[in-house]
């Protein structure tokens, strides 16, 4: 056995959440069950409910922001705890019971084979294949209204113009990530337009972005934010972002794999 | 008709009465002193005050000098000297509100970096209390089997 063998890989699964009481705990557990080996961050977004107690009920570890900060700056919160923290590898995925762990696993097991730096979970994949051992998944399949339909081709449209590179679900929010992908978003997420603007960002800095088909859930608890005017305004801001984003200057110094920090330097 | 023109282009450009000066001065002095008691009372910090005491002392500069205005214009090219002045204010309002949004947007970037800091040494604090307590627990147990091994 080498020393590299040696060493344990450590992986991160991190859920941003958003007074998600009612689901985190179920979803912490079904995490822990079908990913064992991984650690299970909460990232608590000044959540006003009971969310951080019944996700440390659940056992999993709570980062609580001391307010509302939005999705982005809680997904960037995780990746920066993944760094500092020394991981390998972390995912990351919603609270609300939409993104089924078993199909997170099969995000981390692309960036654990090194295939891609960030692996994106989608719903519209093309060439959507049920997955081995997707069946025994329990819950209704994700069905998307018309206003989501809409805003999600216009993002794949014009992603795909930017990156030259085919997205078809730009919005999804389980994705695994290697320490490259921790170290860039670490340092710069969009905190109002994580998902799509992040995307953009990964492959101007030279990533390996891929997207793998997965089987999605109607959501336990809670409802969509989405209302046609609150889309019709979230694609407008979209394209701005994405616009503007492709003028950002490149880092391309900052997409080395970041080293690992020294055996408890992060204590 | 053409001489009603030749009277209005003869007619000097700013005409102010005295009332007005004298009403405009106080107002840009008043404006200067507020700026001044903003920053002794700390409610206004110096570096964010300068471009506002320029504000001022232009406004006083308008009322004692109101051929100023008129120059200005001449500069500029505009025949109303009111056109000039609010086409002046509103370009500065325009660059100040600009600025604001810059200083905005990088004080909410360091806001929630402070409140991830803190979120990490909290959840840091929080696991290093929870591992204490499993060290416990194990020394614990540990101490009861030796005991179990002596008997």
């Amino acid at each position: 056995m080498t020393a590299w063998e040696n060493r344990r890989i450590r992986t991160l699964v991190f859920i941003p959440a958003w007074n998600e009481a009612e689901s985190v705990a179920s979803v912490i557990r079904d995490v822990r069950e079908r990913l064992p080996e991984a650690d299970v961050l909460v990232v608590d977004d000044g959540s006003t409910d009971e969310t951080a107690a019944r996700a440390r009920e659940a056992g999993a570890r709570v980062a609580s922001l001391p307010f509302n900060q939005g999705l982005g700056a809680a997904l960037q919160t995780g990746y920066l705890y993944a760094l500092r923290e020394g991981y390998d590898f972390c995912a990351h995925l919603d609270a609300d019971g939409q993104h089924p762990p078993a199909e997170v696993a099969r995000l981390l097991e692309e960036v654990r084979a090194d295939r891609a730096d960030l692996v994106l979970g989608s719903r519209y994949h093309e060439d959507r294949v049920t997955p081995a051992g997707a069946e025994e998944i329990g819950g209704e399949d994700y069905r998307p209204t018309i206003s989501r339909r809409i805003g999600t081709s216009v993002f794949r449209f014009f992603l795909t113009l930017a990156t030259r590179q085919r997205f078809t679900d730009t919005t999804s929010g389980m994705r695994a990530a290697n320490r490259r992908v921790m170290q860039l978003f670490s340092e710069s997420y969009s905190p109002d337009f994580a998902e799509i603007e992040s995307l953009q960002l990964a492959v101007r800095e030279g990533l390996r972005v891929e997207e793998v088909p997965v089987r999605m859930l109607e959501r336990v608890g809670g409802s969509s934010f989405l209302t046609p005017l609150r889309s019709s305004f979230f694609i407008f801001k979209g394209l701005v972002v994405l616009l503007v984003g492709q003028f950002r200057p490149r880092h391309a110094a900052r997409t080395k794999p970041a080293p690992l920090p020294k055996a408890g330097a992060g204590r | 008709m053409s001489g009603l023109l030749l009277a209005a282009a003869e007619q000097p450009k700013v005409h102010l009465t005295s009332q007005t000066r004298i009403l405009a001065a106080l107002i840009a002095v008043a404006f200067m002193l507020m700026i001044l008691e903003l920053i002794r009372r700390d409610r206004l910090q110096e570096r964010f005050s300068v471009v506002w005491f320029v504000a001022g002392l232009g406004m006083l500069a308008g009322a004692i000098f109101p051929g100023l205005l008129g120059t200005v214009a001449d500069l500029m090219g505009v025949r109303d000297t009111n056109v000039a002045l609010f086409s002046i204010i509103l370009l500065l309002l325009l660059g100040l509100a600009l600025n604001f949004s810059v200083i905005m947007s990088r004080q909410a970037a360091q806001i929630t970096r402070l409140a991830q800091e803190r979120a990490l040494e909290v959840a840091r604090k929080g696991e290093a209390q929870t591992s204490l307590d499993k060290d416990a627990g194990s020394r614990n147990s540990s101490a009861i089997s030796t005991t179990e091994d002596a008997e």
